[in-house]
């Protein structure tokens, strides 16, 4: 399958070509920006980023477990301290919380990594260009032969400054 | 139809046609070169921190004495220093994630210089309680731990909690440091040869900009910040409750949360400027750091100055009205007893001179910040040592008052604690961006955008 490659200099204009090129039904569309535009990731998929799901579990965990550790090992070897219960839930808040934040932290990083596939490695896309950490963003389509032709138009039509065919 | 420019070069053979500027000008900072000047501050100070190895190899040896622990004052300058050195941290996390939540697009050319400093002053201050407790070896009690004894620690302790609190802030900083620095590590991977570039192109993880990672990205940087929000309030808040839980004249005030909070903020954006200044200065990022940016976080000083001279105040109004008689002799002793010059110290640097923020030509005056903010630095230092050492020393009855001086241990430790924390700065100003290149593109590209440059 051709690889058609493209450069752009505004993220405006690549909001346009992606929803363009998906309105046509290409769908296997990569960019890459130099900076976070949000626009451009949404009109490549609109839903949100699962990354939302490990904060979550992240959080519930870290107050269940902050709340289990202390209730348990004030528990598990009774001390009387200041005439209060010996799992007396208002003290336990803070560490509570605390944990909260630290698993749900955490679990959001672990998430970035599982959903953004961030991992050590030397090998980066054939398409990746140093550019594109500069101030260029790329538009990278994958198509049949036949629709070469209409995929570099419509990049054209939408300011594109270079199309070419990437090594397929 | 004609075909497409099939026969253009694929676009990763050629060479980056035009390097945005922003990327040659933050990356020159790490490639050009290690100057003089440079390796001299360096080797002062690893200087420092030698002798304040030193020094706590012969507290260790010789116990807690050395560093004049006496009856009534065992908190003293570690503990001061501790308090001092987190809250410079609070800073960073504020200008990084709360600024981030408002919006306010200003934080982008300063966040990585503040967030860098937070990191370095959690580490710096995390190591306080563990030479204040004497016995190094023993810290690992503070963790709760199965052991043969069957013991656990004291959940209703203010002290533990400031172990979680404490260990929580400086996994989130740097957490939330290291993910901004995602896409910048990548700039350098692709900007850089030899090592440099092995190393970056592992710190980078694989970063593309493509926009499954960018969306995984702002998520996180989105939930972090939500998440580090309340955390950063909670670290300061737990701290003071160090002190506000106990029963000493001084210390028990239900004020101290906020009051500390406000001091933190305050601390931290005056220690962002004395570093921030001198970086801008050297390496001729004017361009990014503008005085905008200083005289917003002016801004930021003048109100927590405020605020801070507000509890001050409250301080001394609840002492006097609460007709106790030995709140109302500890405050009368802070301003007019023996440690009166520190109290004096902490209110005219604290106070009283940042009023001259009110004043938009000295807001923009470079230099008068830098001369301020050092002021400010060690008014909250004095702030820190007033509340500690004065509330110590004078008690109850006053046959149980004592004097405390510090000691010289201290001190070597006190300066050494300010030569590492200069050092892991030192070193990442060769390390990695000190400006978040990528979040400076994300407004350079949206004014070529809407300002038709094109």
């Amino acid at each position: 399958m051709p690889t058609v490659v493209s450069v752009f200099d505004l993220p405006g204009d690549v909001v346009a070509a992606v929803t363009k090129l998906k309105k046509r039904g290409f769908d296997d569309i990569e960019t890459y920006c130099p900076a976070p535009f949000p626009e451009i990731d949404d009109a490549l998929d609109p839903k949100p980023s699962l990354v939302r799901l490990f904060t979550l579990v992240g959080g519930l965990t870290g107050v269940v477990t902050g709340f289990w550790l202390q209730i348990w090992m004030s528990l598990d070897w009774p001390i009387k301290i200041a005439g209060k219960p010996f799992a007396s839930i208002p003290p336990y808040v803070i560490i509570g919380f605390e944990l909260t934040i630290l698993f749900g932290g955490l679990l959001t990083f672990l998430g970035m990594l599982l959903v953004g596939k961030l991992y050590p490695t030397f090998t980066l896309d054939k398409e990746y260009s140093p550019r594109f950490s500069a101030e260029e963003f790329g538009v990278v389509v994958k198509c049949d032969d036949r629709d070469v032709a209409e995929v570099d138009a419509l990049l054209r039509a939408e300011s594109a400054k270079e199309v070419s065919l990437g090594e397929s | 139809m004609t075909p497409p420019a099939a026969a253009a070069p694929p676009m990763n053979a050629g060479a980056v046609p035009q390097d945005s500027q922003a990327n040659v000008d933050i990356m020159n900072v790490i490639t050009r070169g290690v100057s003089a000047p440079w390796l001299i501050i360096l080797g002062l100070a690893l200087l420092g921190v030698a002798q304040a190895v030193g020094t706590l190899a012969y507290q260790t040896y010789y116990g807690l004495g050395v560093a004049g622990y006496q009856a009534p004052v065992f908190w003293a300058v570690y503990i001061v220093t501790f308090v001092f050195w987190i809250g410079i941290g609070h800073a960073g996390t504020l200008i990084s994630a709360i600024l981030f939540l408002f919006r306010a697009k200003w934080r982008n050319a300063i966040n990585r210089g503040a967030e860098a400093m937070t990191v370095f002053a959690v580490l710096t201050a995390a190591l306080f309680p563990l030479i204040h407790i004497g016995r190094l070896w023993k810290f690992y009690f503070l963790i709760p731990y199965p052991n043969q004894r069957g013991l656990w620690v004291n959940f209703k302790s203010p002290l533990l909690w400031d172990v979680f609190a404490v260990n929580t802030y400086m996994t989130i900083s740097i957490v939330f440091f290291f993910v901004g620095l995602i896409p910048d590590f990548a700039i350098a991977r692709d900007r850089t040869t030899g090592v440099r570039k092995f190393i970056y192109t592992i710190l980078a993880l694989g970063w593309q900009g493509k926009s499954a990672q960018w969306k995984a990205h702002n998520r996180t940087v989105l939930h972090l910040s939500g998440l580090a929000t309340p955390l950063v309030l909670s670290v300061h808040s737990v701290v003071s409750w160090d002190f506000a839980m106990s029963i000493v004249p001084g210390w028990h005030a239900t004020i101290f949360a906020p009051y500390f909070v406000a001091g933190a903020v305050f601390g931290g954006f005056a220690m962002v400027m004395v570093v921030m200044i001198p970086v801008r200065r050297i390496y001729g990022l004017e361009e990014y750091i503008t005085d905008y940016h200083f005289e917003n976080m002016s801004r930021f000083i003048l109100l927590t100055a405020n605020i801070c001279g507000y509890a001050y105040a409250m301080e001394y109004f609840i002492a006097w009205y609460s007709m106790v008689e030995f709140e109302q002799t500890s405050f009368y002793l802070r301003a007019f007893g023996p440690y009166w010059f520190s109290t004096w110290c902490m209110i005219i640097f604290n106070v009283v001179f940042p009023q001259l923020l009110w004043f938009k030509k000295l807001r923009t005056n470079i230099p008068f910040l830098f001369v301020l903010c050092f002021f400010i630095n060690l008014g909250m230092w004095f702030e820190r040592y007033v509340i500690i050492i004065t509330s110590l020393s004078r008690e109850f009855i006053p046959a149980a008052w004592g004097l405390y001086i510090p000691s010289a241990a201290e001190l070597s430790v006190l300066a050494g604690s300010f030569c590492w924390f200069s050092m892991f700065f030192i070193l990442f100003l060769k390390g990695g961006p000190i400006i978040a290149i990528a979040e400076v593109k994300e407004i350079t590209i949206h004014e070529k955008a809407h300002g038709g440059a094109h």
